[in-house]
């Protein structure tokens, strides 16, 4: 942190009192000490823009039906064909799929089908917690192990990397079948998919982290005689934290895929992914059903890295903005 | 110098890349002797192997021949017991650490309880003049402030001697001066033995008790020079004819060093 | 390959260039990568032999080998339905994501929020759309998965782009500004370039993305050739030397998929700094 290097982290907020270092420019440049009231109002923006999309979304979606409607899903003219159908079974109103939500799950249920999908989504993120979870712990310990014997690194990384661009989700269906021969519950198989999935982005992720100390920390260590235990508990490990929780939101998305995929194959018989084989199995009963249920998986996934991200900010709170 | 040496270097080579057809040497006969308490320079342009020479002290790099001893013991014993602190061109701070943690930290590697580690850390803070910062994060400090915290980092472990290697070279002029004069205040107050490697004459002659001058490719030390100037020395003193005569006869010096090695 | 330590030689003809092509660290990694392979095949051999493990648990790889050739046909014709789909999807995906990004480019400051959007609807499980599509397509039909894969990959494609086209050091623009270049010179002189790399990072992740989307796809119900469902059914039967002999095909197309576009990244951007970061 020179003062050369300062303009590389314009998003630097002045000192949380608000005091301006007396003598000496202040590395914050001079910025009034409302830059997070600023920044927080960015957020505001942000989030205003991002509600704006969306709902641009939900209006080319009803746009495309109303226009299909009319003109009886053949472009005129050409007499080309849409490429989706707009009536009610293929693009249900989105009313129709929000007010889904309210009715029974099932005729003759008290439970409205929003209560049921929200009951089945704690299942699914209850197993992708587990997964993250141990994913992330396993994930952690690679990294560092990779850091420290290089022999291992250099021969097993490009294995992992190789590993990646396979798709992971075809062992799912050994994965639950290993389970049920070892008579443990099927949720360890589906968090056991869920972990898999989400251990390799904490790996790759932490271990650039870990290296992510330029030589003057790592010379610094060096210089007041610290050893590699000391050295990996107070910089690199630090270090690492930013660089941990990018690789803990791509882990967290990976983890709700694999729990869902782990659905499909095991049977669970609870958990959204099961929710919406069967509303799809039924589809033609109640297409709306389908489109409420995948509309609740999207934010459950939605909602688990927005919890990681609230976590991250609470962490870092004390680093600089980059 | 009567003292015995507390640093001292016999015909030390330091060759990269020595098994290869790419070798270069980095330093060749160096023979040096550093008396408790000297202020001493090491000044050449860049590619001169001071920066080595300082890493070879400090055990950041170890020399291909020759022998080096630091406070009595090898360079690697006297890092181990932590007889030197440290000061980089970067400040290298820890982002996640306040000020006071930073400063902190060779204590906590040195295993030293926490209220211990509490008062030293805020006694080297007031020694810099940055008591109130204490509870700041690296971030919300200006370059020269940051560098300061990391002067007081280096001596929180009571070390007797200060490795320096460019430590104001990024800043700017006016910030450079002032930390100047700071850093002689407070050798001053602690009289640690200081070796400060720069590339700027003036720096080199307002600060030293003594100048190394060294010439490059390959790296040898061209002429040792004393800087009779008194302390304390002031922002008046680099207006004074005794500072000018001497910045004149180190830049003479440095210069008859460099031509002697420039091939026609 | 001869020269395994030495630095890569200048390039002068074609032929060496496209040896080149394979970078030097590949050559000298080439061997603990190796040994590693053998260590874990051998050690997952002799482990199925030694403690005697069923083969539902694993089947040794030499009796993978053989389900393979058992049932090539099958297998490959399977291996067939599904790089169609992967292929189709990748294209439409990266297609649509940077025809949207160059829309996006033209209007700076609408970018942000859509970028943020994207990002939060890129943490949905889009695999879930698969019985959607399926019933937009109909089961059988290509696009019900290459759909999937589409929707997988349009998203980083479109925020890497982006960010490639916006994210342009401001020196550049000064430089093109001083030469007082139109917005088009600016375009293809500065931002294309710049975009290049972030579009092939989106590639290269969504090449993966593309594979997972469809083998997810299928378990949702396809046709009854396609390496998803063969993976399934085979374990199912019970026959898991051909369930696993399907789960190393489909690993060989993902291998495939990504090196094909680490290729096409190599020969388009023969500039880029990982054809010579490996010179020492």
């Amino acid at each position: 942190m020179t003062v050369t290097n300062i303009p590389a982290t314009p998003g630097a907020a002045a000192p949380r009192d608000g005091a301006r270092p007396p003598g000496g420019k202040s590395a914050a440049g001079g910025r009034p000490s409302g830059e997070r009231a600023r920044a927080a109002r960015g957020r505001l923006a942000n989030a205003f823009g991002v509600v704006l999309v969306i709902a641009l979304l939900a209006g080319i979606w009803e746009g495309y039906k109303a226009l299909g409607q009319a003109l009886g899903d053949r472009i005129p003219l050409i007499g080309l064909g849409f490429p989706v159908s707009t009536d009610d079974l293929s693009m249900p109103h989105l009313s129709s799929i929000i007010g889904a939500l309210g009715e029974p799950a099932s005729s003759g249920d008290s439970v409205s089908l929003g209560m049921y999908l929200v009951g089945e989504t704690t299942v699914t993120l209850r197993e992708a917690l587990y997964g993250l979870t141990a994913g992330a712990l396993l994930g952690l310990a690679l990294a560092v192990l990779f850091l420290h014997v290089a022999p291992v690194s250099r021969g097993l990384m490009p294995w992992l990397v190789a590993s990646q661009t396979v798709p992971l989700v075809a062992i799912a269906p050994m994965i639950v079948i290993w389970a049920g021969k070892a008579d443990a519950p099927a949720w360890i198989a589906v968090a056991a998919i869920a972990a898999y999935l989400a251990f390799f982005p904490v790996t790759i992720n932490t271990l650039r982290g870990l290296k992510s100390p330029p030589a003057t920390q790592l010379e610094f260590m060096r210089s007041v005689g610290a050893g590699r235990r000391q050295t990996l508990l107070w910089l690199r490990l630090p270090a690492a934290l930013p660089f941990l929780f990018a690789g803990l939101r791509l882990a967290a998305t990976a983890s709700v895929v694999g729990a869902i995929v782990g659905e499909l194959s095991a049977g669970t018989g609870r958990g959204i992914g099961r929710s919406i084989l069967t509303f799809a199995y039924y589809y033609s009963n109640g297409p709306e059903k389908l489109y409420a249920a995948v509309l609740i998986a999207a934010l459950t996934g939605i909602v688990f890295v927005q919890a990681l991200a609230v976590a991250e900010r609470l962490a870092l709170r004390n680093r600089p903005t980059r | 110098m009567g003292e015995p040496a507390i640093i001292s270097v016999r015909d030390v080579h330091k060759v990269f890349n020595g098994h290869t057809d790419r070798a270069v040497t980095a330093l060749q006969d160096i023979n040096l002797d550093i008396g408790p308490g000297e202020f001493v320079s090491l000044l050449g342009p860049s590619g001169c192997g001071k920066s080595t020479l300082l890493r070879v002290l400090a055990d950041l790099t170890s020399p291909s021949q020759g022998e080096v001893t630091v406070n009595g013991k090898t360079p690697r014993a006297a890092r181990a017991d932590r007889d030197y602190g440290m000061v980089f061109q970067q400040a290298g701070l820890f982002d996640w650490r306040s000020v006071q943690r930073n400063v902190e930290l060779p204590l906590q590697v040195a295993g030293a309880p926490k209220d211990q580690r509490r008062a030293k850390a805020l006694e080297m803070l007031e020694l810099v003049r940055l008591g109130e910062f204490a509870k700041h994060f690296p971030w919300q400090l200006s370059g020269g402030m940051q560098q300061r915290v990391a002067i007081a980092r280096a001596l929180s472990a009571d070390p007797s001697i200060l490795f320096m290697d460019e430590p104001l070279g990024a800043l700017d002029e006016m910030n450079r001066e002032r930390l100047q004069g700071e850093l002689l205040r407070i050798w001053t107050d602690v009289r640690t033995t200081v070796v400060f490697v720069t590339h700027s004459i003036s720096e080199a002659v307002f600060l030293s008790s003594r100048v190394v001058v060294m010439s490059a490719r390959p790296g040898r030390i061209a002429a040792s020079i004393d800087v009779d100037l008194p302390y304390p020395r002031v922002a008046e003193t680099r207006t004074t004819p005794e500072f000018f005569a001497k910045v004149k006869e180190v830049r003479q010096v440095l210069h008859a060093a460099e031509s002697e090695q420039a091939p026609a | 390959m001869s020269a395994a330590t030495a630095p890569a030689p200048a390039a002068t003809g074609r032929g060496a260039r496209l040896l080149a092509l394979l970078p030097a660290r590949y050559r000298k990694q080439a061997l603990p990568v190796a040994v590693t392979a053998l260590l874990l095949l051998g050690s997952w051999q002799l482990a199925v032999a030694v403690f005697d493990i069923p083969s539902f648990v694993l089947p040794t790889p030499t009796t993978i080998v053989t389900a393979f050739f058992d049932d090539v046909g099958t297998i490959m014709a399977a291996f067939h339905v599904t790089v169609t789909a992967v292929l189709l999807g990748l294209l439409l995906g990266a297609v649509a994501g940077v025809a949207v990004s160059l829309l996006l480019s033209r209007f700076a400051s609408v970018s942000a929020p859509v970028l943020s959007a994207a990002v939060l609807l890129n943490c949905a499980p889009i695999v879930a759309l698969a019985p959607i599509f399926n019933n937009w397509f109909g089961v059988t039909n290509v696009m019900s998965k290459a759909g999937v894969a589409a929707v997988m990959v349009f998203f980083p494609v479109l925020v890497n782009t982006t960010r490639g086209l916006l994210q342009v050091t401001p020196l550049h623009l000064e430089i093109m500004e001083s030469l007082a270049a139109r917005p088009r010179q600016v375009a293809f002189g500065v931002r294309f370039p710049n975009a290049l790399p972030y579009v092939f990072n989106a590639l290269k992740l969504g090449s993966t993305l593309a594979v997972i989307g469809v083998i997810v796809s299928e378990y949702f119900g396809g046709p009854a050739q396609a390496l998803g469902v063969y993976i399934a059914s085979q374990a199912a039967l019970p026959r898991f030397d051909y369930a696993w002999a399907g789960i190393f095909v489909s690993g060989a197309l993902g291998l495939l998929m990504f090196g094909a576009v680490t290729l096409l990244e190599r020969l388009l951007m023969p500039w880029h700094a990982s054809l010579h970061e490996e010179s020492d």
